[in-house]
């Protein structure tokens, strides 16, 4: 019963004309910046961020979680009709999607996205408000050495699933811990690193390191190469999928969901991790696995389901942890603590209303999409011949506004620009960039909770291992770290064992 | 191979290692039971020292995954330019003759040739957006030479 009312609560928040505006909004952005490549929903999401300073807390989460799911909607636009993935999280729709609209499918490609990620979306959101009010209470029982393993295990996740190399996500997540501690030493008060800048004196502001890392990188990546798009010509008839397609996809769009919520949950996992893992485990189970790469409708429904589920239940360990667990939650986070909201298991006792408000409306922003993306697909193909030179232009101006509002100073611009060259020369070296802002966000977490673990166990270091909870974390992610070699080992002894 | 970015790249965090611990030092490292200001960041300045020898042995022996492609750099190079100039000069001439410029300015890089687009686009931006963030979003833009005007 607990859980209806406090729906009902979260209804009569999400329902309020203003938050449905914001919700409308967040879904039309998010689907436009997923239908459009060479933007993501970080870089959406950090740019946004000056746009609600003035909002109600809540409307201002609502708006920017559907810019995150919203744009999961949108990025299968751009796999399927061009072969390239409108986000990142959308790769893996471009093997059979774009198969399936060169056979004259893109319709039902189109549709079972767009009808997999409302299911999808729907089960997630409906397995959020069952499962992260259970978590904040159980986490309320954490203390500092809990919370030390925990924001470990977190950034050792983040650092784990990023794709790269695992020693430079490694090196990515302590530089950014490194960054964090530039300003005020959040425990003694000792001023650090800021080299006698008193504009450094508050440490680096993470909007202006994320518009950065995410916004001026993107432009300057996709500056590199001509713009080439070349949209499949197709009709979008018969955009529902037929009994044939459903009979094929139902399962996929099942395990899809349920795959791509438990991996979202997971701090660094995420739509781009769940929806590859889906594609495998779909092609795995599948009577057809040589279809796979040649238009299986499978290929699409599972990863969009995937992707979607993932994103809505990403938002559980911020919600009930104060833990984000990818870069679009982390900036997701900063918008939080603008509006002086510490997200953590106390946020749902002290602000109930913006926390089944945004579960609330993310049922809702569910709907909207389902009704944005299947009728009104001709606009969003229409605005894929809106030439990069503009949004690129639109992306810089938007990146020099929100780095000038922070303190309304120029120096910040400045900064943004130098992270912008920093995330550029990052990502063409292959080092992930998600980690350093996950450990700078983190990093004041982790030094507070490891200095008052260290005062009350009397510098004994064994408190984290004598705490269960904080040993089984610990055990988590030493085993993540010691994965690669593990794995490296396995290998060598596998031809010996062969012979 | 020697993979020369992950080498340069290493060498450049190795240093940040050895500033960070010669700054945690400064700053006074303390022990586990008294730990003073230094002593996050000297644990940090460690690890990214060990981490960063690890890719510079990687990178220095082939044995890197991912190596540098750079395409075409000029572009990104000119935008970049763009917009140091944009910092330098935006608090004196205010954000809309400054983005009006720098629109036009990185409009060109990206290969608009037509002057009245050019124009009309950077012109619709920088007002557009002053009137959007500033007039209705309440977010206090530099006017710079336009106060003279009593903007």
């Amino acid at each position: 019963m607990d859980f209806l009312t406090n729906l009902s609560q979260g209804f009569s928040v999400a329902l309020n004309p203003w938050n449905l505006l914001f919700a409308a909004i967040g879904a039309v952005i998010g689907t436009a910046i997923g239908v459009l490549p060479g933007l993501g929903p970080p870089a959406t999401v950090a740019l946004l961020l000056p746009v609600t300073y003035k909002m109600d807390p809540a409307s201002a989460i609502i708006m920017l979680a559907g810019i995150f799911y919203g744009a999961m909607y949108g990025g299968s636009t751009t796999s399927i009709l061009l072969n390239i993935p409108g986000e990142a999280a959308s790769v893996v729709t471009c093997l059979d999607g774009y198969q399936m609209a060169r056979q004259g499918r893109a319709g039902p490609a189109l549709g079972i996205s767009a009808i997999g990620s409302f299911i999808a979306g729907t089960i997630s959101v409906f397995g959020m408000s069952l499962v992260a009010p259970s978590l904040a209470s159980f986490a309320l029982k954490f203390g500092p050495p809990e919370y030390f393993s925990l924001v470990l295990l977190g950034l050792m996740m983040a650092v784990y699933l990023s794709e790269e190399s695992i020693i430079k996500g490694l090196a990515m997540a302590t530089l950014g811990l490194l960054l964090g501690m530039v300003g005020i030493d959040p425990v003694l008060g000792a001023t650090r690193f800021t080299f006698g800048v008193s504009r450094l004196l508050d440490g680096f502001d993470f909007v202006v390191v994320a518009m950065g890392l995410f916004g001026i990188s993107e432009v300057l990546i996709n500056l590199e190469a001509p713009e080439i798009r070349d949209i499949f010509k197709t009709s979008f008839k018969g955009l529902l999928p037929t009994r044939e397609d459903w009979r094929r996809c139902w399962a996929s769009v099942l395990r899809g969901s349920f795959l791509g919520f438990f991996i979202g949950v997971l701090p660094g996992g995420g739509a781009i991790i769940s929806s590859f893992i889906s594609y495998a485990v779909e092609k795995r189970v599948s009577k057809h696995p040589e279809e796979f790469g040649k238009g299986a409708i499978e290929g699409v429904a599972a990863p969009e389901s995937a992707n979607n589920a993932a994103s809505t239940s990403s938002f559980i360990p911020l919600l009930t942890l104060g833990i984000p667990g990818n870069a679009t939650i982390a900036m997701i986070f900063v918008a939080l603590m603008i509006h002086g909201i510490r997200p953590g298991p106390l946020l749902l006792q002290e602000h109930p209303n913006l926390f089944w408000g945004v579960i609330a409306s993310m049922y809702i922003g569910n709907i909207m999409l389902l009704g944005l993306n299947l009728p009104l697909i001709g606009m969003w193909v229409r605005l894929l011949k809106v030439p990069y030179h503009y949004l690129a232009v639109v992306v810089v101006i938007i990146c020099v506004i929100g780095a000038y509002s922070v303190k309304n100073a120029v120096f910040d611009v400045g900064t943004m620009v130098a992270f912008g060259v920093m995330g550029y020369l990052m990502r063409k070296g292959g080092f992930p960039p998600a980690p350093l802002i996950l450990a700078m966000i983190l990093g004041p977490i982790l030094e507070r909770s490891l200095q008052q673990s260290l005062i009350s166990s009397g510098g004994d270091p064994s408190i984290f291992i004598e705490k269960p909870i904080s040993a089984a974390l610990l055990c988590v992610a030493a085993f993540l770290m010691l994965t690669p070699i593990l794995k490296r080992l396995w290998k060598r002894n596998r031809p010996v064992q062969n012979t | 191979m020697k993979n020369t970015s992950d080498v340069v790249g290493s060498l450049f965090l190795f240093l940040l290692g050895i500033g960070a611990i010669i700054g945690a030092i400064r700053l006074h490292v303390g022990s586990p039971t008294e730990p003073q200001p230094g002593f996050f960041p000297f644990l940090g300045g460690i690890s990214l020292i060990v981490l960063s020898s690890i890719i510079f042995l990687k990178g220095w022996l082939g044995h890197s995954q991912k190596k540098v492609a750079f395409g075409e750099v000029g572009r990104p190079a000119l935008l970049l330019a763009v917009m140091i100039v944009l910092v330098a000069v935006l608090d004196r001439l205010g954000y809309v003759i400054g983005t009006f410029i720098a629109s036009g300015l990185i409009l060109r890089i990206l290969n608009v040739k037509s002057w009245r687009v050019l124009i009309l686009t950077s012109f619709c931006l920088s007002i557009g957006t002053y009137i959007l963030f500033d007039k209705l979003l309440g977010i206090e833009l530099p006017v710079g030479i336009l106060a003279r005007f009593g903007l």
